[in-house]
C-alpha cells in the first residue's frame, strides 16, 4: 500500500515536472531553439510571486500566480523580439545556445545582487499540509491540485495549437518560416508571442515548484535540468510526451527516494540516463 | 498603368549577380509566360518580386506602391502572391489548414474554402490529410489553391508542372480559366515552353540573368526562341 502511494505521490509530482518542461519543448519545437535560462526564469517568477505575497499578506499566495503569469507573458515577448530574434535564423546553431547561456548567467548574478543569496519558499499555510485520504491512502492537496492544472494546461495549449488561427500560424511558422510570410505572417512576431507563452508555462511551474521546495538564485540550473530531462524523456517537441516524461521522473525520484532517504533526484537522473541509452528518441516521437 | 511595373532590377546572391537590368511588366488581367533555361535566374526574380530575396536594386512598383524594398509580409497583404516552386506546404497542417494559411493576410474576394473545394474537388475529399500523404499533383493543386485564398490580384507560379504527369499538368492548366475568370493576373514561370506559350499573351525569356527575348506570345518564331532560350 505504502508503494502505491509512492507511485501516485510520484505521478502527481510529475505534473509538476511536466510544467516545468512545456516552456521548453514548446519553444524548441516551434525555433528549433534550446533556451538556457529557461530556469533562470522560473526562479525569477517564483521571486516576483514571493516578493508580491510579502507587500500584500492579506492575498492568498497562490492568487498571485496571475499577475506573474501576466509578468511572464510580457518578459518572454521582450527577451525574444529585443535578444533571441537576433539569433534564431543563425545558420550556427551554437549562437542561440550560447547567447540564451549569457543571458542565465546575468539574470542569476542580477538576482543574487537583487534578492540576495538566501533560501526562500513560498509559503502557502495549511494548504502545503492539507491532504485527502482516498481508499486508505492519503493524496496531498497541493500536488493534486497541481497535477489537474498540468493536465488542464496540456489540454488548453493543444486545443489552441490544433483548433485557432494562432495555433496554425504557429505550426506552420515551425514548418516552413519563410513561406508563412507569403501569406502575410511576421515569423518573429510569432516566436516573440511563443516565448511569451513559453515563460507564462514556466512561471507556473517555478510557482508551484517554489510552494514544494525552497530555492535560491542559483536553482535555475537544476531546474533547466529537470525541464530538459523532461522534454528529452518524452521525445523532443512532443506535448503528451513531456506530461509523460515528467511523470516518470517525478516516479522515479519518489521510489528512489524510499530506497534511499538521501539520493534526492539521483534515481531521476538515473532514469534519465538509461532511457537516453535504449531509447534515445524519448517515449513519443512526433512533432509540435 | 500597369500592374507590376519592373525597371532596371538588380539581383544578387551574396557576391553574384543573378538578375541584371531586368524590365518587365503585367497588365491588369494579364498572363504572362516567363521561361528560360535553368539557372536563368527565374526563380531568384520571382523571389525578388515578393520580398523573399532582400538584395535587390531597382524600382518595382506594384499597382503604383513602391514595393522594392517592401518586406515580403507586406508585399502579400497588397495581393501580390507567389505559388512557390517545389510546392511547399505545410507538413504538419492539414490541406484545410494549409488552404486556411492563405487568408491570414485578411484579403477579401470571392476566393473562399467553397471555391477552391470547386476548383479542385479531390482537395474536398482529401481536406483532413497531411500533405505528405497527397499526390504530387494534389500537392501542387493544394499550394495553388493556399495562393487562390490570399484573393490575388496578381499571381505568381513558379515551376508548378515540374515532376508532375501529364494528365495532371493539363489538369490543374485548366483551372487557369477560372482564375482568371476573377481578373487576377498571372505570370508562369516554365520549363515546358510551349505550355507556357498556349496559355499566356505575352512571353519573356530569360538568358543568363537578362531578357533576352520578349513579345507576345502568339506568332512567335521558332528559332528566334531557340536563339533566345539557350543564346550562341
Amino acid at each position: 500500500m505504502i508503494w502505491v502511494e509512492t507511485l501516485i505521490n510520484g505521478a502527481l509530482l510529475g505534473g509538476l515536472y511536466a510544467l516545468l518542461g512545456i516552456g521548453l519543448a514548446l519553444v524548441f519545437g516551434v525555433m528549433r531553439v534550446v533556451n538556457i535560462a529557461h530556469g533562470e526564469f522560473m526562479v525569477l517568477s517564483a521571486f516576483c510571486a514571493v516578493l508580491l505575497s510579502s507587500l500584500f499578506p492579506q492575498v492568498p499566495p497562490l492568487l498571485m500566480l496571475i499577475p506573474v503569469i501576466a509578468l511572464s507573458f510580457a518578459v518572454g515577448w521582450l527577451y525574444q523580439a529585443v535578444i533571441v530574434n537576433r539569433v534564431v535564423t543563425s545558420p550556427d546553431p551554437l549562437s542561440p545556445l550560447l547567447l540564451t547561456f549569457g543571458v542565465s548567467v546575468i539574470l542569476r548574478n542580477v538576482m543574487v545582487e537583487v534578492f540576495g543569496a538566501d533560501v526562500r519558499s513560498l509559503q502557502v499555510g495549511e494548504l502545503s499540509r492539507a491532504s485527502l485520504e482516498i481508499a486508505g491512502l492519503n493524496i496531498g492537496i497541493m500536488p493534486l491540485l497541481t497535477l489537474v492544472l498540468a493536465a488542464l494546461l496540456f489540454m488548453a495549449l493543444q486545443l489552441v495549437l490544433r483548433h485557432t488561427e494562432f495555433g496554425r500560424i504557429v505550426r506552420a511558422t515551425a514548418d516552413r518560416r519563410d513561406i508563412v510570410r507569403l501569406s502575410g505572417v511576421k515569423p518573429d512576431r510569432v516566436y516573440n508571442y511563443v516565448m511569451g507563452l513559453s515563460l507564462a508555462l514556466g512561471a507556473i511551474g517555478g510557482v508551484l515548484l517554489a510552494v514544494r521546495s525552497s530555492f535560491t538564485p542559483f536553482s535555475g540550473a537544476e531546474r533547466l535540468l529537470i525541464a530538459f530531462e523532461v522534454v528529452v524523456l518524452g521525445g523532443l517537441g512532443s506535448f503528451w510526451g513531456a506530461l509523460l516524461g515528467g511523470i516518470a521522473l517525478g516516479m522515479a525520484q519518489l521510489i528512489g527516494l524510499k530506497i534511499d532517504p538521501n539520493a534526492g533526484l539521483l534515481y531521476a537522473h538515473l532514469l534519465f540516463f538509461i532511457m537516453l541509452l535504449i531509447r534515445p528518441s524519448g517515449l513519443v516521437s512526433s512533432r509540435v | 498603368m500597369a500592374l507590376l511595373d519592373v525597371n532596371g532590377l538588380e539581383i544578387f546572391y551574396g557576391d553574384l549577380q543573378a538578375v541584371f537590368d531586368m524590365n518587365f511588366t503585367v497588365a491588369d488581367g494579364e498572363a504572362v509566360a516567363l521561361v528560360g533555361a535553368n539557372g536563368a535566374g527565374k526563380s531568384t526574380f520571382l523571389k525578388a518580386l515578393v520580398g523573399l530575396n532582400e538584395e535587390r536594386r531597382g524600382a518595382v512598383l506594384f499597382d503604383g506602391i513602391d514595393i522594392s524594398q517592401m518586406p515580403a509580409e507586406q508585399v502579400s497583404r497588397l495581393g501580390l502572391i507567389m505559388v512557390p516552386e517545389g510546392r511547399l506546404l505545410f507538413d504538419s497542417l492539414t490541406i484545410e489548414e494549409n488552404l486556411l494559411m492563405g487568408t491570414v493576410n485578411r484579403r477579401k474576394g470571392s476566393w473562399t474554402l467553397r471555391r477552391v473545394f470547386d476548383l479542385f474537388p479531390i482537395l474536398e475529399e482529401r481536406r483532413r490529410i497531411f500533405p505528405g500523404q497527397l499526390s504530387g499533383g494534389q500537392q501542387q493543386m493544394a499550394a495553388i489553391g493556399r495562393a487562390l485564398m490570399s484573393n490575388p490580384r496578381l499571381l505568381l507560379c513558379d515551376e508548378i508542372s515540374l515532376g508532375l504527369a501529364p494528365v495532371v499538368v493539363e489538369q490543374i492548366y485548366r483551372s487557369f480559366a477560372d482564375i482568371r475568370r476573377e481578373g487576377t493576373a498571372v505570370v508562369l514561370v516554365e520549363q515546358d515552353v510551349k505550355r507556357a506559350l498556349a496559355t499566356s499573351e505575352r512571353i519573356y525569356c530569360l538568358l543568363k540573368g537578362r531578357v533576352s527575348l520578349t513579345g507576345p506570345a502568339q506568332g512567335l518564331q521558332p528559332e528566334q526562341l531557340t536563339h533566345a532560350y539557350f543564346g550562341n
